[in-house]
């Protein structure tokens, strides 16, 4: 085994602190260091994109990264969406409840993390620009129609709470 | 059972919560203290001698703790078991060649594991293959069906006498007759290939022998957690009660997730029992494209014999249906293809005869739509070159042949996958293609649309084409209901889930039965050690079977409920009604009891239960059908071929279908959505490309293509309902229904719009590749 | 797959051949090669190490044997490479033959078969990898042909 790297990151707010192998993915810390397992892997190549998570902001498919190209960065994983507590979710999982945008759900945590900064450059978006933001995450299970859905709901809702509080 | 409060309504899932969170359960989130890592070595060749495995290196390097080759396995090593029998058809043949666990004297398939590594951690596994030293010698590959069968193929199975798995004939009336009589034959060889299942989620294996206790836990991604218990405590020697087999949340499983019995699924149970440590195995997506089941290799060579108004007289379809290396799964696969070809159709001579072969490829066993795709291809391009022929309109000739409301149940006198008779119970087609012409807008479309874009240079083509769908097969599955004293209802059953929303669809029955909130039923699935009777989630079959498994253990629980209510409230039992959660006095709302007191009667500290009684509200069901219900649907689309990139962009997409009564349309249209994108992917981007050394050429999702979200259209949906007589909820499956009629209907399609070339489509998948070359050829022969 | 292609050597045919014998050599021109020792009359074997797209400089075991040698025209190059990540299998068959001004053309044709990871993940780079490797080899075998020669 190689020699171990000192690694201090902080993820969904928590910081942690951890010595690893210089091969660890980003991917295997997250499930299997830090016990996120929300993270899912697909195919450990960088293309079904259920492995996204943001790096200060950024999505970016865990599995095509090192866990020692993290440090001294903020990552936010699916556990980080929603307020601590069983039944609150952000209003994008609220949105993707509602819509019925997800089946088996191994998809989901990579498309939820892919669309938050979506929709933060693009609140508005058409089912075009949706289907494009989504277009690098493979789902086998809803055919994306309920996933285009649940995103337009979730910009819709946030359009009307724009609209209520100005 | 008709809509209520919560049966037929579009209710969001109770599952969705754990699921966006985070929170749910895959086997690759099982952590155990001292858990241990495996990975398997496995054949880079498909086809070869193995002379020796050499695992000293290996067993050498820092952190590997052991490493297994057959030889290893003693008496342990054994060929998997025969999972599905064939049915008793006469004269058929069928030779029995199930997989092993690793890989002994001989390698058949690339991806067949020769070796297993258990050491500290995963990476460390991975770097230990390298060490193991294999001495094979290459063989000839056997990789394409006719070929297979030639006199001088390589053998595959030493046992047996060529590399012919089974041989199958089915027949009623008389062909040749039919044939004579007919005004119109037409005859094509067809052609299917293989497709990848493709879930997100890969297999996954944790298997856990407690020493102390005595007890093996299986975490499985697997479609039927209670086979699997069962056929590993008789492989380990252990009683049923001392596994436990856990399928968590399923991140999808298409089949191929069935009880297979894989080599890794049988391998780590037994080592976790010899060296008394945790093990997981999570296959990679590589080892996926290898190592997990495939399905849709067939040739068929196939007539239709019409009249001059296009009535059906027979069909003949002779067919070569590849099995792969092994065959464990039986017949059902092929059978599937030659029942499912007659369709919605009044076929009164029918001879249909397949030989299914051994090839050097990964072994088929069903995905999504088990062999009823080929069928439903054959049949439907049958009827559009017929209709062509006799200048009939192609919805025209379908209507023909449909058969009418009064002639259900209707025999087809050909025995089905479950050895029962292919006997449909209910359907009325009529009402779905009408519904699907007047969704896609058929005539006008034909008639307007497509001559004013085709005057325009454009090449817009249209499909329309039905199907049936055997569902919702036996034998049985069971269901326990149960009244906490919370109030809230728990249900128990023994299918597993990958993603359909069971937790949901079985609260809604649970629910409407009880009347009590659908959030306060929860329904636990895939965990033997909580309903221990039942086979599996396959063959859509989880809704009409386990689900009138919960509605039977509902109602006794309701009878439980009135009983003690009654007693109670001193009235008769049939004076109770249940209401919000509550047993109260029909009409008299004020006198009542909330079922969670109900629940705390029915188990009581003090006094005595008396004989014949039982504790508790709670009951359990059983629920078996005599045969499966018969869905249908139509499909209908409208393309655009790009002549010059030869792309295909899907305009608009349109399912009527008919399930019976619809538990949540909500979940159902979803099914469909994602098969129909599923049959996207079989038609025109997903192929399994094998080279003739048997070596899989796209492997990866670099190269494999499955849909994304800009490649599939929103479907646009349909319902009619035809309730089925077979079982108390009036249901039918629809799990595989999207994904079956689509190569048939995309062919038609693509066909339509190229009309000007007169191309034609005997084959998928295609691919913008494929369709270049049909439409070339069609061009030479033109102008040839 | 299949390899070939022509190469016009500027050096007479018995020099270029005897270049063809020597292990040495022909390591050189077997691009990756990182050892490659003769066990036997016409028989070598030793170890390569090639990079193919995702799949990093991954090591093979190879053994070849010439057969079907017509000395100084042509003969036929058994390849058996296995590694972790795959194998190659098959024939090279090379010829050499006089060309005018005291040149030597070498006609090879090589079909190998390709399998386990290096086909499944490789296959689109098989190609550009092949070509590239062979340039290289060619290169190789023309500087050492040239060295010979001398000035």
């Amino acid at each position: 085994m190689g020699p171990s790297i000192p690694v201090k990151v902080s993820v969904n707010g928590v910081p942690y602190e951890r010595r690893v192998e210089p091969r660890l993915l980003l991917s295997d810390f997250l499930r299997h260091e830090l016990g996120l397992t929300g993270t899912h892997v697909g195919c450990e190549h960088g293309v079904c994109g259920a492995c996204t998570v943001l790096v200060d902001g950024e999505a970016v498919r865990s599995c095509l990264m090192l866990a020692v190209q993290v440090r001294d960065r903020d990552v936010m994983t699916v556990e980080g969406l929603a307020a601590s507590g069983q039944d609150t979710l952000h209003p994008l999982q609220a949105a993707f409840r509602d819509a019925h945008g997800l089946q088996c759900g191994f998809c989901t945590p990579g498309i939820l993390m892919t669309l938050i900064p979506f929709l933060e450059e693009n609140p508005r978006p058409s089912e075009e620009e949706i289907r494009y933001a989504i277009s690098g995450n493979l789902c086998r299970c809803t055919g994306y129609q309920n996933i285009v859905e649940a995103t337009r709901l979730a910009a819709d809702r946030a359009a009307q709470r724009e609209g209520s509080t100005a | 059972m008709t809509a209520g409060r919560y049966f037929g309504q579009s209710i969001r899932r109770n599952e969705d919560a754990r699921l966006l969170t985070g929170r749910a359960l895959f086997v690759d989130d099982v952590h155990l203290d001292g858990m241990l890592h495996v990975a398997f070595l496995r054949s880079d060749f498909a086809h070869g001698t193995l002379r020796g495995v050499d695992c000293a290196a290996a067993r050498a390097r820092d952190g590997v703790v052991a490493v297994y080759s057959a030889e290893d396995l003693g008496d342990y090593w054994q060929p998997g078991p025969l999972l599905v029998p064939p049915p008793p058809i006469k004269g058929h043949v069928f030779h029995v060649a199930t997989q092993v666990p690793l890989a002994r004297h001989k390698v058949r398939h690339v991806g067949e594991p020769i070796a297993m590594i258990v050491a500290e951690s995963r990476y460390v596994a991975e770097d230990a293959l390298a060490d193991i030293e294999v001495d094979l010698e290459p063989l000839e590959a056997v990789v394409d069906v006719e070929r297979a069968l030639a006199v001088d193929s390589p053998r595959i199975h030493e046992h047996l006498e060529s590399n012919l798995a089974a041989h199958v004939v089915q027949q009623k009336g008389d062909y040749a007759r039919a044939r004579d009589d007919a005004a119109v034959v037409v005859a094509r060889r067809f052609r299917y290939d293989r497709g990848a299942s493709a879930p997100m989620e890969n297999r996954g294996i944790v298997a856990h022998w407690d020493a102390r206790a005595e007890e093996l836990t299986l975490w499985d991604t697997t479609q039927a957690p209670i086979p699997i218990r069962n056929g590993l405590a008789r492989l380990l020697g252990l009683m049923e009660s001392q596994v436990r087999v856990v399928a968590p949340f399923i991140g999808g499983g298409f089949g191929p997730k069935i009880m297979m019995f894989y080599p890794e699924e049988v391998l780590l149970p037994w080592a976790s029992m010899q060296l008394s440590v945790p093990l997981k195995w999570i296959e990679d997506r590589q080892e996926s494209f290898y190592g997990t089941t495939q399905e849709r290799g067939q040739v068929h060579d196939a007539e239709i014999a019409v009249t001059k108004d296009g009535t059906i007289l027979g069909v003949r379809d002779v067919f070569l249906h590849d099995s792969g290396a092994y065959d464990p799964y039986g017949l059902t696969v092929p059978i599937n293809s030659q029942c499912t070809l007659l369709g919605p159709y009044r076929v009164p001579n029918y001879y249909s005869e397949f030989t299914a072969v051994f090839t050097n490829k990964t072994i088929v066993t069903p995905v999504r739509g088990a062999g009823r795709q080929h069928g439903v291809f054959v049949m439907e391009r049958l009827l559009d070159l017929a209709a062509r022929k006799l200048g009939i309109d192609r919805v025209q000739i379908r209507k023909r042949n449909y058969l009418s409301p009064d002639e259900f149940p209707h025999d087809h006198a050909i025995l089905f996958q479950d050895s029962a008779p292919l006997l449909y119970d209910s359907g009325d087609y009529l009402p779905s293609m009408e519904k699907a012409e007047e969704l896609i807008g058929y005539r006008a479309f034909i008639e307007e649309e497509q001559p004013r874009l085709r005057a325009e240079g454009r090449h817009v083509g249209l499909g329309i084409v039905s199907y049936v769908e055997g569902t919702g097969i036996g034998p049985y599955e069971g269901a326990r209901v149960t009244v906490e004293p919370s109030g809230r209802v728990r249900v128990a059953t023994g299918v597993g889930t990958q993603g359909q929303g069971h937790f949901t669809a079985f609260a809604q029955i649970v629910a409407e039965v009880l009347d009590v909130d659908v959030t306060n039923v929860q329904v636990i699935t895939g965990d033997t050690r909580e309903f221990g009777w039942g086979t599996g989630t396959f063959a859509s079959r989880g809704a009409v079977v386990a689900g009138s498994a919960c509605y039977e253990a509902a109602l006794r629980v309701r009878d439980k409920i009135t009983k003690l209510a009654g007693e109670a409230l001193e009235v008769a039992p049939d004076d109770i009604e249940l209401s919000n959660g509550r047993a109260q006095v029909k009409g008299v709302p004020s006198r009542a009891l909330e079922l969670g007191e109900l629940a705390v009667r029915a188990n009581p500290l003090r006094g005595a239960v008396r004989p014949g009684t039982e504790p508790g509200l709670e009951s359990t069901a059983y629920f078996g059908p005599a045969r499966g219900s018969t869905a249908n649907g139509v499909h209908a689309m409208i393309v655009e071929v790009d002549p010059e990139t030869a792309m295909v962009e899907i305009k608009r997409y349109v399912v009527v279908h008919d399930c019976g009564h619809v538990i949540n349309p909500l979940l159902v249209e979803a099914q469909v959505q994602g098969g129909v994108a599923h049959g996207i992917g079989n038609a025109f981007y997903e192929q399994l490309v094998y080279n003739e050394d048997g070596q899989l050429l796209n492997a990866s999702f670099m190269d494999y293509l499955v849909p994304t979200s800009t490649d599939v259209p929103s479907v646009e949906m349909g319902h009619v309902v035809t309730p089925s007589p077979l079982n108390p909820l009036g249901v039918k499956g629809v799990g595989e229904a999207g994904a079956i009629p689509t190569g048939a209907l995309f062919a038609q399609a693509v066909e339509d719009a190229l009309r000007d070339l007169n191309v034609e489509v005997c084959e998928i998948p295609l691919s913008p590749n494929r369709l270049f070359d049909l439409m070339r050829e069609a061009g030479a022969s033109a102008r040839g | 797959m299949i390899v070939e292609g022509d190469f016009t050597f500027q050096g007479p045919r018995e020099t270029v051949w005897g270049l063809l014998q020597d292990p040495e050599v022909l390591a050189k021109a077997l691009p990756g090669t990182k050892e490659l020792t003769q066990v036997a009359p016409d028989q070598y074997e030793g170890v390569m190490q090639v990079a193919l797209g995702p799949i990093t400089a991954a090591k093979f075991t190879v053994k070849v044997e010439l057969k079907d040698k017509v000395v100084p025209e042509r003969y036929d190059m058994m390849i058996d490479g296995r590694g972790p990540v795959g194998y190659t299998r098959g024939v090279a068959k090379v010829t050499l033959a006089e060309h005018g001004d005291g040149a030597t053309v070498m006609t090879y044709r090589a079909d190998l078969q390709i399998g386990g990871k290096v086909a499944a993940v490789g296959q689109r780079l098989l190609d550009s990898v092949s070509k590239m490797m062979t340039k290289k080899g060619l290169d190789a075998l023309n500087d050492e042909l040239k060295k010979r020669l001398g000035p």
